[in-house]
């Protein structure tokens, strides 16, 4: 525990013609813990999701340099996973059919039976909770439905790290409350901290990345840069109690003071 | 019942009016007489020879355009400097009808069944292409990444992510393909039955109706028999192709 497993040093971004780009990152520099539950928060523009497909691997930093234990990173790994805001689920397969996707064609399942996987693919639908819905296709799901697919189809390649690009955003509010619980027991919030999965979890709401995280990363807009990482002391496991607990509105409301002139400066133009 | 009897109000008042329009001039093709020849050329089997025949030649040159204009489609409308440079090449083509490749094609292959499939294959070339392209491009850019964050290999990912996702598009271009194949055939059997007796079909069969012995009756049978095989045709593929891709509200 505690030691990095993800370094960002000075990592930076540009977008557009290299006369006039557009720093969508700037000069990022942030350790990921191995086991830790890491939220980004920041208003639109900061360049969020950017840092996410770079963690990814899916896009190249313009500028510095980032390691997984030791080691750069410069693709797609199946020791990371990810959940996209809009779930990309594939819309010809069924619930299992997504599900079982990376086993059947990325390295998550080499070595796997066909057997282990089915049993493997079945355990995780249990535990999201979508049993009797395996053979329905994307579009007969409902906006919850739907975000427990990606969240499974991402589990059942079991990464070490997860990356989740504000996995929650279209969600109602009562699901959103329910699959904040829910995500929070699939990390393992119940379990010793050294069984815990990495977690990165990109979000604008800032109630939500109090809730789930143990250090809340702040960061400011165009362009993107590190605000202030804030450490999320709740007592673990958390649940509705901590919601209303006056420790939770306090931190909550000491980030949101953190972005809201930029926040409003944002809306108001 | 009164509404069906309002549907059918107009086309039987339309065969009424035909009926006793044409009725003053022996030639004129009335709807009693062309139900007459109808019967007869249903019944001798001409009829379902020359559509079979022609159907034949419609199918393999629709497989042979789409052979060629799925894969090439595929590529490029994955690989954009592919795209850029066939395109001008691409849209020079497309506009010049199949008829028009006619005498080209006669003087190399002949007035037999390869010329015919071969007028085919270039009418139903393009809209498979132009669709498969189109879709290609349309794909959801985060299925593919979804796909490579995963490890799927490249090959795979364009097999099983990429070839679904513009399944749909590229299923609209068949059928469009194949109605524009069904008419390129009638057109081009109907050119190169000048030279009768080597090709058959139903544009042939109109061909001699026309020619030789002046049966204005069998021609207007070919041209319901080509309307209604066009309408089953298209039907046949609409269902076709919402059963092969359901998730699709195409």
């Amino acid at each position: 525990m505690n030691e990095a497993k993800i370094s960002l040093d000075a990592i930076s971004k540009s977008f557009g013609p290299v006369t006039s780009p557009v720093v969508a990152v700037d000069r990022l520099s942030l350790d990921i813990r191995a086991g830790e539950f890491l939220a980004i928060v920041g208003p639109s523009g900061c360049g969020k999701t950017t840092v996410l497909n770079m963690l990814a691997g899916l896009d190249k930093p313009s500028a510095g340099t980032m390691t997984l234990n030791g080691r750069p990173i410069e693709g797609p790994g199946a020791e990371r996973g990810v959940m996209f805001q809009d779930y990309a689920l594939f819309p010809w397969r069924t619930v299992r059919g997504n599900i079982e996707f990376g086993l059947i064609y990325g390295p998550a399942g080499q070595g796997l039976s066909s057997a282990a996987r089915d049993e493997r693919v079945s355990r995780i639908i249990e535990l999201v909770g979508l049993n009797g819905s395996e053979s329905k296709y994307p579009h007969q799901l409902s906006g919850g439905m739907r975000q427990r697919v990606a969240l499974a189809r991402l589990m059942a390649n079991e990464p070490e790290i997860l990356l989740m690009d504000e996995p929650l955003a279209a969600l109602d509010a009562q699901t959103r409350i329910i699959l904040q619980d829910e995500l929070l027991r699939i990390w393992g919030q119940d379990r010793p901290a050294s069984e815990r999965r990495t977690v990165v979890f990109i979000t604008h709401a800032i109630d939500e990345a109090v809730f789930l995280a143990d250090r809340v990363v702040v960061l400011s807009s165009h362009p993107g840069r590190l605000k202030r990482i804030v450490d999320i002391d709740l007592p673990r496991p958390r649940g509705d109690a901590t919601r209303k607990s006056a420790a939770f509105a306090d931190l909550s409301q000491s980030i949101w003071e953190l972005i809201r002139d930029e926040a409003y400066r944002a809306t108001m133009n | 019942m009164k509404r069906l009897m309002l549907r059918l109000l107009v086309p039987a008042l339309t065969l009424v009016v035909w009926e006793i329009a044409a009725s003053g001039s022996a030639r004129a093709p009335r709807p009693s007489t062309v139900m007459q020849t109808a019967v007869r050329m249903i019944a001798n089997g001409d009829l379902l020879f020359g559509l079979a025949t022609s159907l034949g030649r419609v199918f393999a040159g629709f497989a042979l355009a789409s052979a060629v204009a799925v894969p090439l489609g595929i590529a490029m409308g994955s690989i954009g400097a592919l795209e850029k440079n066939l395109d001008p090449l691409v849209e020079t083509f497309r506009p010049i009808a199949a008829i028009a490749i006619l005498p080209l094609v006669i003087l190399w292959l002949g007035t037999g069944s390869m010329s015919a499939v071969t007028i085919v294959a270039y009418a139903a070339f393009f809209p498979v292409l132009i669709n498969t392209i189109a879709g290609v491009k349309r794909v959801e850019p985060n299925l593919l990444r979804a796909a490579y964050s995963m490890g799927v290999p490249p090959m795979t990912r364009m097999r099983v992510v990429l070839l679904p996702a513009a399944l749909p598009a590229i299923l609209v271009g068949m059928r469009i393909g194949l109605g524009l194949a069904w008419t390129a055939i009638i057109a081009a059997e109907l050119a190169v039955g000048a030279k009768a007796g080597s090709s058959g079909g139903i544009g042939q069969m109109m061909f001699v109706f026309y020619a030789y012995s002046v049966e204005l009756n069998g021609i207007v049978v070919c041209m319901v028999a080509v309307g209604i095989v066009a309408l089953i045709l298209d039907r046949v593929l609409r269902e076709l192709l919402a059963r092969a891709v359901p998730w699709s509200r195409a």
